[in-house]
């Protein structure tokens, strides 16, 4: 019976693989793998390391003929959530933001500008109008101090305790990716508005990286191939079709550190702003450090908080940058802010 | 040049003894897909040690499927998989009705068997290989490839027998056709 067994066995195997024959060119197609395997496996395995959990592997081959390498999203994702997490604290981050398309009061639109840098928890930001006048500076210190700087009134205020940008409730990942945690919640990434008292409507410029690496670690984000941004190659990273992000990061090859965002309307199907926001990542030297201080030109009066800041909420609309509601940004919110109407054909008759 | 030659040399080697490898590779990991897998995956790793492999490259070869299948597809959780599909697969073959004969059913638990087990038998029923040399393949020693192959042919003397019942009862000669 033993032998029997082992005879059948053996028969068995026999006849289980006897159609086999190896494929033609077996010699060839491992090499092809194993090359396939080595430039998988160089960067799975810095992904690896990297990844604080799986990612799927979605995998793009870069079309621009230039770049005859494979980047896979994980990994690029992951390179940049670990690139920012090291320059949050190290670098500063000096931003140029350009809103266009901004609904404003009484249906124009209109492109304004700011500058922004953040390091740590400092920040400053400086709002220019339409024309690129300077509306106002502000700024948070290590201290925790608030500085506003109003160049329409000529005033400055400075109050503690104020000096913390408001805290960012950005994205969450969930079981479908990214989601949004409320209109608040959006994955705004730059919030251009009033001079704010940890309110709504500033800017938050010193939680950028923070904003940006939710948004790629959100699983949103899927690798785009390779575009130039301002003459240097960058990687260009975009939303998935399902997202309700609706942006574009292109990040350095280099340092993987985002050089360029564009940001639209998170609501499907809704216009609404788009913000292009070019980013520059400065070593902490005194210098750029001093981009961090908001001055206080001479001969502006020193005045309440109050007594610079609501004087900026009784400028012209056209003076003033505009949070659209498409930014997180509750219309309501700013109802009372945008007083003045262009044209005195829609100004309410008087009795 | 040296790597052509190589190169020629084991395209030689492989065109002799490609068809006996992926039959060994099949069986090794259950089907002719994931066969043609293994049996890549181990000329890969060829290829690294081509130019300066001393001895047999298909002992080599051999000793690479045997590795992978019992430790690379057991750890990458793909075993289970496999297992699992040819459980289901198993059981619709025992089907007395079922026109199977004793020589595929034993092919079938074969490819049930843990890998170890599994590899041990292919390694000494379809090479040939002796106790001492399947140890030597799979790197382990002459006592664990003799417990290993004692409990697979145990498994299959099992069915064997429940066979031969079902056949007894059926009708049906034990042996198949």
């Amino acid at each position: 019976m033993n032998t029997d067994v082992e005879e059948l066995l053996r028969e068995g195997m026999e006849r289980f693989t006897a159609d086999l024959r190896a494929p033609a060119g077996l010699t060839r197609l491992a090499e092809r793998r194993r090359r396939r395997r080595l430039a998988f496996g160089s960067l799975a395995g810095v992904a690896a390391g990297l990844a604080a959990g799986a990612v799927a592997l979605a995998v793009v081959v870069v079309p621009d003929a230039g770049h005859a390498g494979i980047d896979t999203t994980a990994y690029v994702v992951n390179r940049v959530g670990s690139a920012l997490s090291a320059a949050e604290p190290g670098d500063i981050a000096q931003m140029t933001i350009t809103t266009s398309g901004a609904p404003q009061p009484y249906g124009t639109t209109g492109t304004t500008t700011a500058e922004e840098w953040s390091y740590g928890d400092q920040w400053r930001a400086v709002v220019y109008s339409s024309p690129g006048h300077v509306v106002y500076d502000e700024g948070g210190s290590s201290k925790s101090v608030y500085t506003l700087v109003n160049y329409a009134t000529r005033t400055w205020a400075r109050q503690p305790r104020l000096g913390s940008p408001a805290p960012l409730a950005a994205v969450k990942t969930g079981s479908g990716g990214c989601e949004p945690l409320g209109l608040a919640a959006f994955p705004v990434l730059f919030r251009i508005g009033l001079p704010a008292i940890a309110s709504y409507a500033s800017s938050l410029p010193a939680t950028v990286a923070s904003a940006l690496r939710a948004a790629v670690s959100c699983g949103a984000l899927t690798v785009a191939g390779h575009q130039r941004v301002d003459g240097t190659d960058a990687i260009k990273l975009t939303s998935r079709p399902a997202s309700p992000i609706s942006e574009t990061i292109w990040v350095s090859p280099g340092t993987y550190l985002p050089v360029r965002a564009v940001v639209g309307s998170p609501f499907a199907g809704q216009s609404g702003p788009t913000q292009t926001v070019d980013i520059s990542w400065l070593p902490p030297t005194a210098q750029n450090l001093a981009k961090l201080t908001v001055p206080v030109p001479a001969g502006f009066r020193r005045v309440p908080l109050v007594g610079a800041l609501l004087p900026l909420q009784k400028l012209p609309a056209a003076q003033l940058p505009r949070p659209g509601k498409g930014f997180g940004v509750p219309p309501e919110k700013f109802a009372t802010v945008y007083l003045d109407p262009p044209t005195p054909t829609l100004r309410p008759k008087q009795p | 040049m040296a790597a052509d030659r190589s190169a020629a040399e084991l395209e030689q080697f492989l065109s002799e003894r490609a068809d006996h490898l992926l039959r060994t590779a099949v069986l090794l990991a259950g089907s002719r897909e994931a066969g043609e897998d293994l049996l890549q995956t181990a000329i890969e790793r060829l290829l690294r040690r081509w130019r300066r492999l001393d001895g047999d490259p298909e002992g080599y070869l051999r000793r690479t499927l045997c590795n992978l299948a019992t430790d690379g597809y057991r750890r990458t959780g793909r075993w289970r998989q496999k297992e699992r599909l040819l459980r289901a697969g198993l059981r619709q073959e025992q089907d007395p009705a079922g026109a199977v004969d004793l020589r595929d059913a034993l092919v079938r638990l074969l490819l049930r068997l843990p890998p170890r087990q599994r590899a041990v038998l292919v390694l000494r029923y379809w090479e040939q290989l002796t106790d001492a040399e399947a140890a030597e393949a799979l790197g382990c020693s002459e006592g664990t490839v003799k417990s290993a192959g004692s409990r697979g042919m145990a498994r299959l003397r099992e069915l064997a027998g429940e066979w031969n019942d079902t056949a007894a009862i059926c009708g049906r000669n034990g042996k198949g056709s």
